[in-house]
């Protein structure tokens, strides 16, 4: 990964070019309204702190870290806007700034127990009991499902992760899971600058994914979506990497799973990392298609802002990540939808802080609405 | 006490920033300077009411400090670059809507707000603003005020004084006054001070909030391109469009250097620039909007009188809807906007000249030698006409500046500088949207004569002291020209 004095070329013309379309989608900016924290500012005052205009002061350090890396500024630019940031948060952390203390407690955890959240290696397989799903072994099965650190230890999660396995059960998917030997993607370590951590931990999760000769991961979260997907194809391995909703938008689509329509309307949230970075915006919507009347927000798809949850902003400034989930329902509940589907255990944590309207998993949507077939026969039988 | 103390006793802590990372990125903004040419201001204010903005004007006067208002900071020539450091005051804080009017098409906004969250704000109406430059998504009311910046559809609906009923601003000494004339659309009562405010920088005072007149939404709008052998047979065919009775919405002369820089979506789909026949000397873009039928028939008249000038209809659509999007639109695939890739070595930097209408190839020439003269890379020129339904243009030559270069930025000023006395020699005007800022404040008298002493008398009645937005339009005692 590029170190900030290799984007130097890059922040000069985020200089040259001082346009600031970034700051019109960036939801911390349109927050505060600092320039510091939009990404034209951000560039400039990584540019200064090169050119040794200034010290590392606190507006610098919330400069690097009052940013959930969410990407809205890259898409109205053409320079690596959340490579800078994630690079400067790195340079910080270097040069003597010790890490955010919330960002410190979350790199101690994964560091001891494998996930952020403290908790014991064996709560990662809590959610699996009574599903019956083989533990990954080399050679057995070509299909990992990664659960991912957050679904699987947080209680509220749970249901969403065995909604997923239950769908692919349905759907006659072979796959098996890492149970508590699953690690942890590395996206937080990534996010919050801690590079060497993050760089040991992605080399021995491609010793680990290739010595069980799978051939595909399917996982749950967005965040080990693209970190995984990016660290894979960065070491030119095979091991092909889709997210849940992907896996069974086409199983929908292929006829192996029949769901029920209600005409409800609902709208989807994209999630930063499983539209914007991951490009992945039609599969749900297509699941969330076949289910109910899709309403969409005014921000969506490239567009969508972000639920406040991404790189250590939640931990590190909880108020201001409030601040932008409410704004996210707000624009939801004006749509007129009485629900907000997404696929994102950050984006549903957060965004069911804010009361008003319902927060449904994706998956648990499409479970609910194909669970029972006897219902759907019936429909079927008062068409005709 | 220092003033900052007073500062953060009057307007609350959260609304003063000290710290020098804060500081340093007010420091600049679009104008060609070097990466490391940055004038940081001494303390920034946040203000969210005119109160507040009050209060801040009122503790500058009494110590005699500087004061900069500025908004998006995406002015092309130094206008809100505080300078003289001191103060600056952020107005973006200040962007909440007062009132839509919706049966009198008007809207009272803080001068905060951008161009683009005005009409955000009254789209639900069925109303838009039409004071559209490219930098619409950042440029805010108060700084298209204050620059008196261009417009896209000026053909149709002029520039920002067109829009504009009345303001409320606050003084150098800290006084709130209304300038203007409420939501009436027009006055014939007392002196037009309202009319101070456009292209006044912030030297009279700040800007705090603006009652704008609104336009309903077309129906329709039909963008195309024509090309011509020289730029003034683009420009006699306008002449002739104004005087068949058509309602032109927009109409841009570009010359054939000028049409590569605004076809970035077009380059990134079929990786190629695209090409015009070598004979076209012109590019013109126009569009018409309104009602369908209404706009299907002008449009058929305008290409069939364009065969009397010798001009070409561009039926590549994609070039003509790439050269939109660099303009209106702002379509730009994701991660692809044109800006950054268009800056990478060498950016933007233009000279703003008003010149007689029938001298705009002679003009022309002078573009294309002063640039060379000065060893600048031409981008070329854009006539713009900005006035409601009249010839009259707004011109921008431009050049790329490789802006890493000390010695380049400083002959891109040199370059600037003759430009603007020429258009002086033309009987024109040195700026058209970019106002005087401290470039053209040593040539002020050049341009303005005696009636100077007056503007400088205006100047001491709404700003005694001399600390808004000081070297601006006129130089300091002590800058150097």
């Amino acid at each position: 990964m590029n170190s900030l004095e290799e984007f130097k070329d890059e922040l000069e013309t985020c200089f040259g070019t001082s346009c600031g379309f970034c700051e019109r989608g960036c939801p911390v900016y349109q927050s505060l309204k600092v320039k510091t924290l939009c990404m034209k500012g951000r560039n400039r005052t990584m540019l200064g702190l090169l050119q040794g205009r200034f010290e590392i002061t606190p507006a610098v350090v919330e400069a690097a870290f009052e940013c959930t890396l969410c990407g809205n500024c890259d898409r109205w630019c053409s320079l690596k806007n959340t490579e800078h940031t994630r690079a400067f948060r790195e340079y910080l952390l270097k040069h003597g700034i010790a890490p955010m203390k919330e960002h410190a407690s979350l790199v101690a955890s994964i560091k001891n127990y494998g996930n952020p959240w403290f908790q014991p290696r064996s709560a990662r397989n809590r959610w699996t009991r009574g599903l019956n799903i083989p533990k990954a072994a080399p050679g057995k099965q070509d299909t990992l499902f990664f659960a991912g650190c957050t679904s699987a230890v947080m209680k509220p999660l749970i249901p969403s992760l065995v909604a997923s396995a239950k769908l692919l059960q349905k759907a006659g998917v072979k796959f098996a899971t890492m149970g508590q030997d699953e690690p942890c993607c590395g996206s937080t370590l990534r996010r919050v600058g801690q590079t060497e951590a993050f760089e040991d931990l992605e080399k021995k999760n491609l010793e680990k994914f290739e010595s069980l000769g799978i051939k595909k991961i399917v996982t749950a979260c967005p965040g080990c979506y693209t970190t995984l997907k990016e660290s894979l194809e960065k070491a030119g391995s095979k091991i092909q990497v889709v997210h849940v909703a992907q896996e069974v938008s086409d199983l929908v689509k292929g006829g192996k799973l029949k769901v029920r329509k209600t005409h409800e309307k609902m709208t989807y949230h994209d999630p930063c990392h499983l539209g914007r970075l991951g490009g992945v915006f039609e599969e749900p919507r297509d699941i969330v298609k076949a289910v109910a009347d899709l309403v969409e927000m005014p921000n969506s798809r490239y567009e969508s802002r972000c639920c406040g949850a991404g790189a250590g902003l939640q931990s590190a400034f909880p108020k201001l990540s409030r601040d932008l989930a409410s704004k996210r329902i707000a624009e939801a509940k004006a749509t007129g939808a009485t629900t907000i589907i997404t696929c994102c255990p950050f984006c549903e944590t957060q965004l069911r802080t804010v009361p008003g309207i319902d927060v449904v998993d994706l998956m648990e949507l499409l479970l609910d609405a194909s669970e029972n077939e006897k219902d759907i026969r019936d429909d079927k039988e008062a068409e005709k | 006490m220092s003033y900052i103390d007073e500062l953060i006793g009057a307007v609350g802590k959260e609304k003063v920033l000290t710290d020098p990372a804060e500081l340093f990125v007010y420091g600049t903004d679009w104008s060609p300077r070097t990466p490391t040419e940055f004038n940081p201001p001494d303390v920034v204010v946040l203000p969210r009411t005119t109160r507040d903005v009050q209060r801040t004007i009122k503790i500058a006067f009494e110590h005699d400090i500087p004061v900069t208002a500025g908004g998006g900071l995406t002015g092309m020539l130094g206008g809100a670059v505080p300078i003289h450091g001191g103060i600056y005051i952020d107005t973006t804080t200040m962007n909440s809507v007062v009132e839509v009017d919706s049966k009198n098409q008007t809207i009272r906004v803080q001068a905060g707000a951008t161009l683009q969250e005005v009409n955000d704000a009254v789209h639900p109406y069925d109303l838009w603003l039409p004071h559209q430059p490219e930098s619409k998504w950042v440029s805010t009311v108060g700084s298209a005020i204050a620059c008196d910046n261009d417009s896209t559809f000026g053909v149709r609906y002029g520039k920002i004084l067109n829009c504009l009923l009345s303001a409320e601003m606050v003084t150098g000494t800290g006084e709130v006054l209304e300038l203007g004339h409420r939501k009436a659309h027009f006055t014939s009562s007392g002196y037009k001070l309202m009319h101070l405010l456009a292209g006044s920088e912030g030297t009279l005072g700040v800007v705090t909030e603006a009652t704008l007149k609104l336009e309903p939404i077309p129906e329709t709008r039909r963008v195309d391109m024509l090309v011509f052998p020289r730029l003034g047979a683009a420009v006699d065919y306008l002449s002739r469009l104004l005087k068949a009775g058509l309602c032109i919405e927009a109409a841009h002369i570009n010359c054939k250097h000028r049409l590569k820089f605004y076809t970035h979506s077009y380059k990134q789909k079929f990786g190629k620039d695209p090409t015009i026949p070598a004979w076209a000397e012109a590019l013109l873009a126009i569009s018409f909007a309104g009602d369908k039928k209404v706009v299907d028939f002008q449009r058929e008249q305008a290409i069939e009188l364009s065969k009397e000038f010798e001009a070409q209809l561009v039926e590549e659509r994609e070039l003509v809807e790439s050269w939109w999007a660099s303009k209106y639109t702002l379509e730009f695939e994701p991660f692809k906007q044109k800006w950054p890739d268009s800056q990478t070595k060498k950016k933007f930097g233009a000279a703003d000249p008003g010149i007689p209408v029938g001298r705009l190839e002679e003009f022309y020439h002078k573009f294309i030698q002063t640039a060379e003269k000065h060893r600048l890379e031409i981008l070329g020129m854009n006539a713009y006409l900005e006035h409601p339904n009249s010839i009259g243009f707004s011109l921008s030559c431009a050049v790329f500046v490789d802006y890493r270069s000390k010695e380049e930025v400083k002959r891109f000023r040199e370059y600037h500088d003759e430009l603007s006395k020429m258009a002086i020699a033309f009987e024109g005007t040195m700026s058209t949207f970019m106002s005087d800022t401290y470039q053209k404040a040593p040539y002020l008298e050049l341009e303005h004569g005696a009636s100077l002493r007056y503007m400088k008398e205006i100047k001491r009645l709404f700003d005694p002291k001399e600390i808004m937005n000081p070297g601006k339009k006129f130089l300091r005692r002590g800058d150097s020209p």
